[in-house]
C-alpha cells in the first residue's frame, strides 16, 4: 500500500486546528476538532446535519469566538482583538448558503465593496478589478443587475468574485450549491473547479459527494462535533476504515 | 344664524404664517428626531448595558406619555429641572421631538433586526468593521423597510404639532384660535382651520401612500 503524501505536506500548513471546541449554553456544536489545511489543498467537510461542520467554518474567521483548543492561521493564532481579526479577515473568504449578496448594491458593487470600504482603493481601480472578476466568473454582462435580478447560481458566482476581490489566501464555502436550483448548480461547482485549478486554497462543506469525490484533495468526516475519519477521498469515499462513514455514505445514496 | 366669512380672508396673513410655523414645527421635529431614533434604536442594542437601560428607559417613557401632557410639561417643569428658560417654539420643538424620537427609535430599532443576520456577517467577512456594516449595509436596507412607518408619522405629527398650541406657539391652530377669541366668529375659523389642516394633510397623506405602494411590500 502506497503511502498517501498531502499536497504541499513539505511546508508549514496554512491552517491548524488543535482540538477546538465551540458550545451553545452547554451544548458542545465542536468537540474536540483537530486538522490541518496545507496551502493550495482543496478540503472537504462532510457529515450529517447539525454536525459541527458550519460551526468550523465560521469560527475560523472569527464570525464566531472558539471555547477551548486554538484555530492557527498561517503560523498564528487567530487574534481577539477586533482591528487584527479584521486584517485576518481580508485573507479569508467567505460564500454563504444563502449567498448574502446586498440586495441594495448592482453585481458590480457587490464585488466592489470590499475594495473600496476595506482596502480604501480608488473606485475606479475598484471598478475594473471587480469587472475583471465578474468576467471571471462568466458574468460579465450582469455587471449592472441587481440580485434580485439575478439566478439563484448566478447570485453565488457574484457571491464567490465579491470574496476574491479580497485576494483572499483561503476561501471558506458552506454549502454553497445547496439553496441551488439543480439546473444551476453545475455552474457554481464549475467556477469552484476552476479556482482548485488555479491552486486557491480551499475549505468547502459539502453535500455534493461527486464534487468532494472527484476535486478534494482532502475529506473530513464529521458527526456530533467530532471528526469521525479524515483522509484522501479515494479511502473516504472507496474504503472508509469507519463504519459510520459508510453508514452516512449509503444514506446519500453513494455507494463506493 | 349670521356668519361672516370676510374674517377668514381677512385674517389670510396671520393664518398663512401661523401654517407655516406649523410646517416649519413638522420639518424640524423630523430633521432631529430621524436621527435621534437612530441613535436611540443603536443605543438600546448597545453591549454596554447602562447605555441600553438608558435608551429603553427614555423611549418607554416618552413613547407612553400622553403628547398634551408632555408639551405642559415641557413648558412648566423642563426649565426648572434645566435652568433653561426656552422660548414656546423651542419649548414645543422640544416637546414633540422628545416624543417622536422614542417613536422613530421603535420603527428603526424593527427596521434594523428585521436585516437578516447574515447581511451583516458577509460584510464582516470582507473585513468590514461594525460601524462599517452598519452604516453600508445594514442602514440603507433598514432605511427602505422604515420609510413608509417614517411618512405615517410625519402625517400624524403634522396634525398633532396643534397640541403645541396650549403654550402659546403660534402655529396655524394657536393663531386661528386667537382670531376667533377677538372675533367671535367661532364656526367661522373652526371651519377655516379645518380646510388649512385638511387642504395640507391631503396631499401629505397622498404623498405617504405613495410612498407605501413604492416602498411597502418588497422583498
Ligand atoms: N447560534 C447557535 N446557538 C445554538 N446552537 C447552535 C447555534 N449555531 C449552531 N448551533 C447548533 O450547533 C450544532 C452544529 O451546527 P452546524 O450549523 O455547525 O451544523 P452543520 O454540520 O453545518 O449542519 P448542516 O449540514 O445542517 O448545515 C447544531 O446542532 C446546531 O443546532
Ligand atoms: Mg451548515
Amino acid at each position: 500500500m502506497t503511502v498517501f503524501v498531502r499536497k504541499n505536506a513539505d511546508k508549514p500548513p496554512m491552517l491548524v486546528y488543535e482540538n477546538v471546541k465551540k458550545c451553545y449554553g452547554t451544548f458542545m456544536a465542536v468537540n474536540g476538532v483537530s486538522l490541518h489545511v496545507n496551502a493550495g489543498e482543496v478540503v472537504c467537510l462532510i457529515g450529517p446535519s447539525g454536525s459541527g461542520k458550519s460551526t468550523l467554518l465560521r469560527c475560523t474567521n472569527a464570525l464566531e469566538t472558539i471555547d477551548g483548543g486554538e484555530i492557527r492561521f498561517e503560523g498564528k493564532p487567530l487574534p481577539t482583538k477586533d482591528a487584527e481579526i479584521r486584517q485576518i479577515r481580508q485573507r479569508m473568504g467567505m460564500v454563504f448558503q444563502s449567498f448574502e449578496l446586498f440586495p441594495h448594491k448592482t453585481a458590480l458593487e457587490n464585488v466592489s465593496i470590499g475594495l473600496t470600504t476595506v482596502k480604501k482603493m480608488a473606485t475606479e481601480k475598484a471598478r475594473t478589478r471587480a469587472i475583471a472578476l465578474l468576467t471571471k466568473v462568466g458574468l460579465a454582462d450582469k455587471t449592472a443587475n441587481y440580485p434580485a435580478n439575478l439566478s439563484g447560481g448566478q447570485q453565488q458566482r457574484v457571491a464567490i468574485a465579491r470574496a476574491l476581490a479580497m485576494e483572499p489566501h483561503v476561501m471558506l464555502f458552506d454549502e454553497p450549491t445547496s439553496a441551488l436550483d439543480p439546473e444551476t448548480v453545475g455552474e457554481v461547482l464549475n467556477v469552484m473547479r476552476n479556482l482548485a485549478q488555479e491552486g486557491m486554497t480551499m475549505i468547502v462543506v459539502t453535500h455534493e459527494m461527486s464534487f468532494a469525490r472527484r476535486v478534494a484533495n482532502w475529506v473530513v468526516v464529521f458527526e456530533r462535533g467530532q471528526l469521525l475519519e479524515q483522509g484522501p477521498p479515494q479511502q473516504i469515499f472507496e474504503a472508509p476504515t469507519i463504519e459510520r462513514t459508510r453508514d452516512f455514505l449509503g444514506h446519500l445514496g453513494w455507494s463506493g | 344664524m349670521n356668519l361672516d366669512w370676510s374674517i377668514v380672508w381677512q385674517s389670510r396673513g396671520p393664518l398663512l404664517e401661523g401654517a407655516l410655523v406649523t410646517i416649519l414645527l413638522t420639518a424640524l421635529t423630523m430633521m432631529i428626531a430621524v436621527p435621534g431614533g437612530i441613535v436611540l434604536a443603536l443605543m438600546r442594542g448597545s453591549r454596554l448595558r447602562p447605555v441600553a437601560w438608558f435608551a429603553t428607559g427614555f423611549v418607554e417613557l416618552f413613547r407612553n406619555l400622553p403628547l398634551l401632557l408632555l408639551v405642559y410639561w415641557a413648558f412648566y417643569v423642563m426649565p426648572v429641572l434645566t435652568g433653561l428658560g426656552l422660548p414656546p417654539f423651542a419649548t414645543g420643538l422640544a416637546a414633540l421631538c422628545l416624543n417622536v424620537s422614542a417613536y422613530n427609535s421603535e420603527t428603526f430599532r424593527s427596521g434594523i433586526n428585521s436585516i437578516r443576520r447574515g447581511q451583516s456577517e458577509a460584510g464582516l467577512a470582507l473585513g468590514m468593521s461594525r460601524s462599517e456594516v452598519f452604516r453600508q449595509i445594514v442602514l440603507p436596507q433598514a432605511w427602505r423597510r422604515v420609510l413608509p412607518i417614517l411618512a405615517s408619522t410625519w402625517v400624524s405629527l403634522f396634525k398633532d404639532t396643534s397640541l403645541v398650541s396650549v403654550i402659546a406657539v403660534g402655529e396655524l391652530a394657536h393663531t386661528a384660535m386667537q382670531i376667533r377669541s377677538q372675533s367671535f366668529r367661532v364656526l367661522e375659523m373652526l371651519t377655516a382651520m379645518a380646510a388649512i389642516y385638511w387642504l395640507l394633510g391631503y396631499p401629505q397623506a397622498k404623498i405617504v401612500d405613495w410612498i407605501h405602494r413604492k416602498y411597502g411590500v418588497r422583498e
